[in-house]
């Protein structure tokens, strides 16, 4: 049997493969915008299996580090290993920097932590260029993204800094690099004032805190056979503390934080989806209308609907299909052009695969409705 | 009514064909009882003054337009009888009607092999048996070498050979020809009436060819003219005669 669809699409074949491609490269966007979701979720949750915690402990009534301000003493990682269950105990800290550079500043997440201290922070893994943290001072590790190499130095507050090694993949959960010091270095960038600062506020009557010791978050690993709740309960109750579990603090991450941004990308996601389905409605409208005279002939001469209703319908699959297949090669080619992090992961591509050849099939509708009420005397009389 | 009085099978046959349209004092009577009897073998050509009736009455016997009340048989099967007999009247076009258009309206993405054979393979006919035929019908047009050609390699005069060759292709009952030969030259025109004149005698089918050219008649059997909306048959003088 004659297949209409494939004969029509060869005689065409340039305009099909054209419009295929115009249409994959919004399908690719759909994908990249899928992938920047991806991409944040990832983000999200690369420190924390980084540091690998299982439980957080913050200031009282705060969300943590990442989702509000947090100061805690330092000699905190000290105390909690008074309560029952708690292993290995680590302080940190965490602020946004500006590494300066010759164009333009580059904007990081800073993460101080002990180097001598029971928690590395720095996944080896993720180190492709020289070492961890070695000293207590004036050393740090950055994202390859930061343009920094091995022996570039860098001038951070009043000190200068070495780079020590490079890493890659080592996000904030905004997406901004990671760059590692040292606790102490850290709690100086932090909360130390410059000597200007100081005796301005000496001369304004404001006692001078010298103290430094603060930090943003402790974190604990358990022992083996401890239930996390019970311990989170138990440091939560007799230090007046805010603690989370690693769920928890994946939680606040993924939703607190970014379920904004998620819901946006989304909305834009659905929006592209439906004006993708809405381009293909229209092609289809229209190769139906250009073929109009053929259909009313074919309608005349006996060919049955369900034949011409198949050819729209395999056209229209065809053309979701291709415009799949061209907008992932269109996203798999773009994506790492993206400043921040692109996941193209397979089901997500599978599912659009679905949803793409389910609008297909509703874009087909209109040419068929159109192929229904072709009126076939209007092949007779010229 | 002149209607010809022999022994032929007959293609068609139609008694009392009505078609109004419209309704109250909107209502239009175009076709008002028409009744005749077409046999196979025969050219007939039908014409009338524009807005006349004649395509009405083409797509009534096409199966294409229902008509008000009456009676048709197509071959010896009554297919209408103040109403269709069957639900599916395209089936009827498919097996028993070949039509042929004023262009040769041909499917474009077609090649002229799969535009013969699409009928055919419709009705159920295998690939090789009706590729088979179709190459038989194309070699008795004398463009077989053409048959992988698209239409739009083809020049007009055999793009509407290989129409015709569609129109044959189910082996009809009967052949309707809406002005086939509207937008040819004068000696095209005649060949191709001479043509249809030959289908129609050498396939035993009957052709009927709607005209407004009053040249062609004379190659035609018969003449049918609507007048006062009524189906007549008129006197005329025949090639040769």
């Amino acid at each position: 049997m004659i297949n209409l669809a494939y004969k029509d699409v060869m005689h065409t074949l340039g305009k099909f493969t054209v419009t295929a491609m115009g249409v994959g490269m919004l399908l690719g966007i759909v994908l990249i915008m899928i992938g920047v979701y991806r991409g944040m979720m990832v983000d999200a949750e690369t420190l924390l299996k980084d540091i690998n915690a299982d439980v957080w402990v913050v200031q009282e009534h705060t969300l943590g580090p990442f989702a509000e301000a947090s100061r805690v003493h330092e000699d905190l990682k000290d105390t909690l290993k008074g309560i029952q269950g708690v292993d290995k105990t680590a302080a940190f800290t965490f602020q946004n920097l500006q590494l300066p550079k010759e164009s333009t500043p580059v904007r990081v997440v800073a993460v101080g932590f002990d180097p001598f201290g029971e928690v590395d922070v720095i996944n080896r893994a993720r180190l492709v260029k020289g070492t961890g943290l070695t000293h207590d001072h004036f050393q740090i590790v950055v994202s390859k993204v930061t343009g920094f190499d091995v022996g570039d130095k860098i001038l951070l507050g009043r000190d200068t800094y070495n780079v020590v090694g490079v890493t890659v993949g080592t996000v904030s959960s905004g997406g901004d690099p990671l760059v590692y010091v040292s606790l102490k270095d850290a709690q100086k960038l932090q909360f130390l004032y410059s000597n200007a600062q100081i005796r301005n506020d000496r001369d304004r009557g404001i006692p001078v805190s010298s103290e430094t010791h603060m930090v943003n978050a402790v974190i604990a690993t358990l022992k083996p056979g401890f239930d996390v709740d019970s311990v989170a309960n138990d440091i939560q109750r007799w230090k007046h503390l805010s603690v989370y579990t690693r769920a928890e603090q994946k939680d606040i991450l993924t939703k607190n934080l970014i379920e904004r941004a998620s819901k946006q990308i989304g909305l834009f996601t659905v929006i592209l989806v439906l004006v993708s389905t809405i381009i293909i409605a229209l092609i289809i409208y229209t190769m139906t209308l250009e073929k109009m005279k053929e259909i009313a002939i074919m309608k005349l001469i006996g060919i049955p609907n369900s034949m011409i209703i198949k050819m729209i319908v395999q056209e229209t699959i065809l053309l979701g299909f291709l415009a799949f297949l061209f907008g992932n090669l269109f996203s798999h080619l773009i994506y790492e052009k993206f400043p921040k992090r692109v996941v193209l992961d397979a089901p997500d591509a599978l599912a659009l695969f679905v949803i793409v050849i389910l609008a297909s099939i509703l874009a087909s509708f209109i040419g068929v409705r159109k192929v229904i009420h072709a009126d076939p005397t209007s092949a007779i009389g010229g | 009514m002149s209607d010809k009085s022999n022994k032929q099978e007959q293609s068609i046959r139609v008694e009392n064909l009505v078609k109004q349209f419209g309704k109250g004092e909107s209502l239009v009577e175009v076709i008002k009882g028409a009744s005749f009897t077409i046999y196979k073998g025969e050219l007939v050509a039908l014409i009338a003054p524009s807005g006349a009736g004649k395509t009405t009455l083409l797509m009534m016997i096409g199966c294409v337009l229902e008509p008000t009340s009456g009676q048709i048989y197509i071959g010896e099967e009554k297919v209408y009888d103040n109403r269709w007999l069957t639900q599916n009247t395209r089936s009827i076009r498919r097996e028993k009607i070949g039509f042929i258009f004023q262009a040769h309206y041909l499917i474009p993405f077609l090649n002229v092999i799969e535009n013969i054979t699409l009928l055919p393979q419709t009705n159920g006919i295998s690939k090789e048996d009706s590729e088979a035929s179709a190459r038989k019908i194309l070699n008795y047009f004398d463009i077989e070498e053409k048959a992988y050609a698209m239409p739009s390699e083809l020049s007009g005069g055999q793009n509407q050979r290989v129409a015709i060759a569609r129109a044959l292709a189910n082996k009809p009952d009967i052949i309707l020809a809406d002005e086939p030969t509207a937008a040819l030259d004068m000696d095209r025109s005649i060949n191709v009436v001479k043509m249809l004149k030959q289908i129609a005698a050498e396939q035993n089918v009957a052709v009927i060819m709607v005209t407004h050219d009053e040249r062609m008649l004379k190659y035609c059997d018969r003449v049918m003219k609507v007048e006062n909306k009524k189906v007549v048959f008129q006197e005329f003088e025949k090639e040769g005669g």
